[in-house]
C-alpha cells in the first residue's frame, strides 16, 4: 500500500504574544478507511500564456465522485501583484497569490465540480498534483 | 511580522519516491513587504445534523463589498482531529461543494470571500468532528452589539 503524507508547519515568532508553531500531519487515505491513496496526476507545471481566462485544471467528470481526492498547487510567480483565482465550479475558493501553495480536499462532487484556475496575467506558471481516490 | 506556511509531501506511490516542499510568507494581498498579521483560531466540535458558518464572508454584518476580507489574500486551515476514519466534514463555500476532510486530513487554502455569501461552510457526517481552524487575514471589523 502506498504511504503519502502531507504535513504543515505554520509559524511566527510575532503574529502573537507568544510564538506560534502548529505542526500537523496527515497521511492521505481513501474516504472512510485507511488505505493509502494510490493515484496521482503529477507533478507538474503549466504556464498560462494567454493571461486572464478561466481554465479547467482538473474536469469533475473525471474523477469518481464524493471521495477524498486531494489537490495541491502553488504559484510559481514572483511578482508579488499576480495572482491565480482558483475556482470549484463557478464559485470563487480563493486568490493563491506569488509563492502561495494550497492543499485542498477536493470532493468532485458532480460532473460540473471542476478545479479551474485564472490567472491574473500572462505567462504565469501553477505547479499542481493532484491525489486521486479512485 | 512574518507568518510562513510550509508544507511537506513524501509518497511512495510511485516507482520513484516523491518529497516535495514548499513554504510562503503569508502576505497582505499584493505586496511584498507587509505580512497577513491577524489570526482568528479556535477548537469546536462540530455535530452532525446541520450545516454551519465556519467562517463568515458577511463581515461586518451587511456591508461584504467594504469588509476587509473582499478579494484579499486570507489563508484558511482546517484540520479534522477526529480518529474515526469513517468520520469527516464537508467543506462548502456558498452552498458549492470544495471536499470531504476526513479524520487527520487537514487543508490549507485561500479564501477571497469574494461576496456576502462566500461563506467556508461546514458539516460534520457520521458523528462528532473536533476541528482546528485558523484564518490569516489583514482585518476585519466586529459587528456592533
Amino acid at each position: 500500500m502506498a504511504t503519502t503524507t502531507a504535513t504543515i508547519v505554520l509559524s511566527s515568532t510575532d503574529l502573537l504574544s507568544d510564538e506560534l508553531s502548529l505542526t500537523s500531519t496527515a497521511t492521505l487515505t481513501q474516504a472512510g478507511n485507511s488505505t493509502g491513496l494510490t493515484g496521482t496526476e503529477g507533478l507538474a507545471r503549466k504556464t498560462v500564456t494567454g493571461g486572464h481566462a478561466q481554465y479547467t485544471l482538473f474536469d469533475g467528470s473525471d474523477f469518481t465522485a464524493d471521495k477524498a481526492h486531494k489537490v495541491y498547487l502553488k504559484n510559481l510567480s514572483t511578482t508579488a501583484s499576480e495572482y491565480f483565482l482558483i475556482t470549484v465550479n463557478a464559485e470563487d475558493v480563493g486568490r493563491l497569490y506569488a509563492g502561495d501553495w494550497a492543499l485542498i480536499p477536493w470532493s468532485a462532487h458532480d460532473n460540473d465540480n471542476d478545479i479551474k484556475i485564472d490567472p491574473s496575467a500572462a505567462d504565469m506558471t501553477l505547479e499542481y498534483m493532484l491525489f486521486t481516490d479512485e | 511580522m512574518a507568518t510562513t506556511a510550509a508544507v511537506t509531501l513524501n509518497s511512495d506511490l510511485l516507482s520513484d519516491s516523491i518529497s516535495l516542499t514548499a513554504s510562503s510568507t503569508l502576505m497582505k494581498a499584493g505586496t511584498t513587504a507587509d505580512d497577513l498579521d491577524m489570526v482568528d483560531y479556535g477548537v469546536i466540535d462540530i455535530v452532525t445534523g446541520d450545516q454551519f458558518d465556519l467562517f463568515d464572508a458577511d463581515n461586518p454584518s451587511g456591508s461584504p463589498v467594504a469588509g476587509l476580507l473582499q478579494n484579499k489574500a486570507n489563508k484558511v486551515y482546517i484540520a479534522n482531529h477526529s480518529t474515526d476514519e469513517t468520520y469527516y466534514v464537508e467543506i462548502m463555500i456558498d452552498a458549492q461543494n470544495v471536499g470531504r476532510l476526513y479524520a487527520g486530513d487537514w487543508m490549507f487554502i485561500p479564501w477571497s470571500a469574494e461576496d456576502a455569501n462566500a461563506d467556508i461552510e461546514i458539516t460534520a457526517n457520521t458523528g462528532t468532528n473536533k476541528i482546528e481552524y485558523a484564518l490569516f487575514h489583514q482585518g476585519r471589523t466586529l459587528d456592533a452589539s
